[in-house]
């Protein structure tokens, strides 16, 4: 495969991310959104990785993975404490900074 | 010793008396020994004082002293207004020495005098008098030994200060406060004047000095001039100086009469260069000088209170000085302002020696005075003499060389008016002789039983009634002083006025005296006595302070509620409805701030795409 597939899979995965986050009301939602966008980013890592035939990719990638474990972690809990304030998880609920 | 040593003595020994007593207040509560030490200064300073004298007689050099105090500007600039440097510092003149020596002469004069004269005080109001007498006594000197105008102008609002705080002595007293304030505010207006003529010197010439051509000369003399109106009492600003009669007497000879409400005169005798050159100022002063003299005779004549006579026979000579001055006679003013300072000095004294006995200032209530109290009555009479213009006296030759050079000048009507009020000066300084001192005993006085004055109060006196007598003849010497020649020679105009004179004499003896005729003759002063009673200047004042200040105030005030105000609020009304405005945009909702994000990037992103 070419590497401007690989850009292509990685754009359209980012822009179905992007939609996901203006779209869903639901806080889990979000976060699996915002995994879908990181995810695209860690594939455009790894494919620019090979294209460039160096290991740098693949190390970048093996770190954003790590960060993304313990942002889906906080943001769990952000979601569990939600929760447990307003009895469901929809983000249109926490409106207090209302002008 | 030099003459400069003399001269900063009777500065600065003042000075320190003033400050340790007024900070020490352990020594002043002591009323008596606070007192001693501040006599004694003034004794030391009169003494100090005819040293100088005495060594300008001689035309000994006298020196000087200049200590630079500001500088301004680049003194290496070629240009006329370079920078210069303003001084603070003791000159040494004729005029500076010889009216050192009224000063202090009168001066310690007064304060032996009120050693008598205050000693009902409590200790401690005893000893805050003698502050205020030596802190008037260090103002004053300053003034008269400055240098350049802006010592002066030190000096002459220290003395202002001191005025108000000595004529509201008696604080507790209303009518004593509300004089004291009357007095500061008018004088203080009058200094408005004083301010802005230096400060129209300083633009115009970059110096404070005496004699430097002026471009705006007349702008210059003429607020000057305001300000010599308020300091010596002219007509329409002299209504502070009858209700300064609420200080202790004493106060009112040394202040009010002798030096004070002379540091006027003596401001126009020393910037006399810069007056030459200006004409129409000079014929103001004529004016408003012999009608200011005319006008207070005649109030002069209609009191019954001695030391309101006194008052406005002071307004009334202050403006025969200004006329004179006005006319471009510096020697006929500045020689009656030395004569004058002596017998009005010894006039108040005298009456203060009086009030004293009787508890009383009305002349009516005095009467007989001069069978019990020899000395005080004596040297009244010699200083009312004096005052009136008798033949002989001091005052005979310094008015007369006022009116004979009124009488050069060609100012025939102010002439006519001084004049004039050499006859009602005559009148009503011999009432004032015919009732209180020789007229029969009044049921008050007699309850009193008058006793003759203690010789501490007797002293000052006898020491003032000299010069009354004397100086006179001292005129040849002080024009010399000045570079002029002046010899003594009875004119027409002097026959005139010594006519006038006796004629006022005669009529107030006429109407006052043993006979007690014209009793018709006095109610035509009534109009007068009416007219001081009513305040009618007093109220222009008023009413020309609701009229223009009231009026600038409320349009003033119009603009700052409605314009400033308004611009202020308009600010504040509109970021408060944009803020309204802009409120929904914070609506709390995550999403929509995504939103905005994205479509901000995507905006930026674009941009940045077709920019390139």
């Amino acid at each position: 495969m070419t590497l401007s597939a690989w850009l292509v899979l990685g754009a359209g995965l980012f822009c179905i991310g992007v939609y996901g986050i203006l779209t869903r009301r639901n806080a889990i939602g979000l976060l699996a959104s915002v995994e879908v966008m990181a995810n695209a980013v860690n594939l455009l890592l790894v494919a620019f990785g090979r294209y460039h035939g160096t290991g740098d990719g693949q190390v970048f990638a093996l770190f954003t993975t790590a960060l993304t474990v313990t942002e889906a972690a906080v943001g769990l809990a952000l979601v569990i404490l939600l929760y447990r304030s307003r009895k469901g998880i929809l983000v249109d609920s926490a409106a207090e900074l209302r002008g | 010793m030099t003459p400069l040593d003399y001269a900063l003595f009777t500065l600065l020994a003042p000075l320190g008396v003033a400050v340790v007593l007024a900070l020490w207040n352990g020594l002043r509560q002591t009323g008596k020994l606070a007192a001693w030490i501040s006599v004694a200064t003034a004794l030391l300073s009169a003494f100090a004082a005819a040293k100088l004298l005495g060594a300008h007689a001689a035309n000994e050099p006298l020196g000087g002293l200049s200590i630079p105090w500001l500088i301004h500007g680049d003194l290496q600039s070629a240009s006329p207004l370079r920078g210069s440097i303003i001084e603070l510092g003791v000159r040494l003149d004729g005029v500076s020495v010889s009216m050192l020596m009224v000063v202090t002469f009168v001066a310690a004069c007064v304060q032996l005098f009120s050693l008598g004269y205050m000693a009902d005080e409590s200790d401690a109001d005893y000893g805050r008098y003698f502050t205020w007498q030596s802190l008037f006594l260090f103002a004053m000197n300053s003034l008269v030994l400055a240098p350049n105008l802006l010592q002066l102008f030190l000096g002459w609002e220290l003395v202002g200060l001191v005025s108000y705080l000595l004529i509201g002595f008696y604080y507790k007293k209303p009518s004593a406060a509300r004089a004291a304030v009357k007095a500061f505010w008018v004088t203080k207006f009058a200094d408005i004047g004083l301010l802005l003529g230096l400060i129209v010197l300083f633009v115009d010439t970059g110096t404070f000095a005496w004699s430097v051509p002026v471009p705006h000369a007349e702008w210059v003399a003429g607020l000057l001039f305001f300000a010599v109106m308020g300091k010596s009492a002219q007509f329409p600003l002299h209504i502070w100086l009858p209700d300064a009669m609420e200080g202790p007497t004493p106060v009112s000879a040394l202040l009010h009469a002798a030096t004070m409400v002379a540091a006027g005169v003596f401001l126009v005798v020393r910037a006399s260069p810069l007056f030459v050159q200006a004409p129409d100022v000079g014929t103001l002063m004529v004016y408003v000088g012999s009608f200011t003299a005319l006008f207070a005779a005649v109030i002069a004549v209609t009191q019954n209170d001695i030391k309101k006579v006194l008052a406005y026979s002071t307004c009334s000579q202050l403006g025969y000085m200004v006329a004179a001055l006005g006319a471009g006679n510096i020697v006929g003013g500045f020689f009656h302002l030395t004569t004058h300072a002596f017998f009005k000095a010894l006039l108040f004294l005298a009456a203060g020696s009086f009030i004293h006995a009787v508890h009383s200032n009305d002349i009516r209530h005095m009467g007989g005075l001069l069978k019990p109290m020899k000395v005080s009555g004596w040297t009244f009479i010699i200083g009312a003499a004096a005052l009136a213009g008798l033949p002989g006296f001091a005052g005979f030759f310094s008015k007369d060389l006022i009116l004979e050079g009124m009488f050069e000048a060609g100012h025939l009507l102010p002439l006519i008016a001084l004049i004039v009020a050499a006859g009602l000066t005559a009148f009503y300084m011999g009432r004032v002789v015919f009732i209180a001192l020789l007229g029969e005993p009044s049921m008050h006085a007699h309850e009193h039983h008058p006793h003759p004055a203690p010789p501490v109060m007797q002293a000052p006196l006898i020491a003032l009634a000299v010069p009354a007598l004397l100086l006179g003849f001292g005129g040849p010497t002080m024009a010399a002083w000045y570079g002029q020649i002046y010899s003594f020679h009875l004119g027409a105009v002097g026959i005139t006025a010594s006519a006038m004179a006796l004629a006022g004499l005669a009529g107030a003896w006429f109407m006052f005296g043993p006979k007690q005729g014209g009793a018709g003759l006095k109610s035509a002063f009534e109009p007068g006595g009416r007219l001081a009673a009513s305040g009618a200047v007093d109220r222009a004042w008023i009413g020309a302070y609701k009229a223009i200040l009231l009026t600038l105030a409320s349009a003033i005030g119009w603009f700052d509620r409605y314009v400033i105000d308004g611009l202020i609020n308009v600010v504040g009304e509109t970021t408060l409805r944009l803020g309204q405005a802009l409120r929904p945009l914070q609506n709390g909702n995550v999403q929509h701030y995504l939103y905005a994000v994205a479509l901000g990037l995507l905006a930026l992103g674009t941009f940045g795409m077709f920019a390139q």
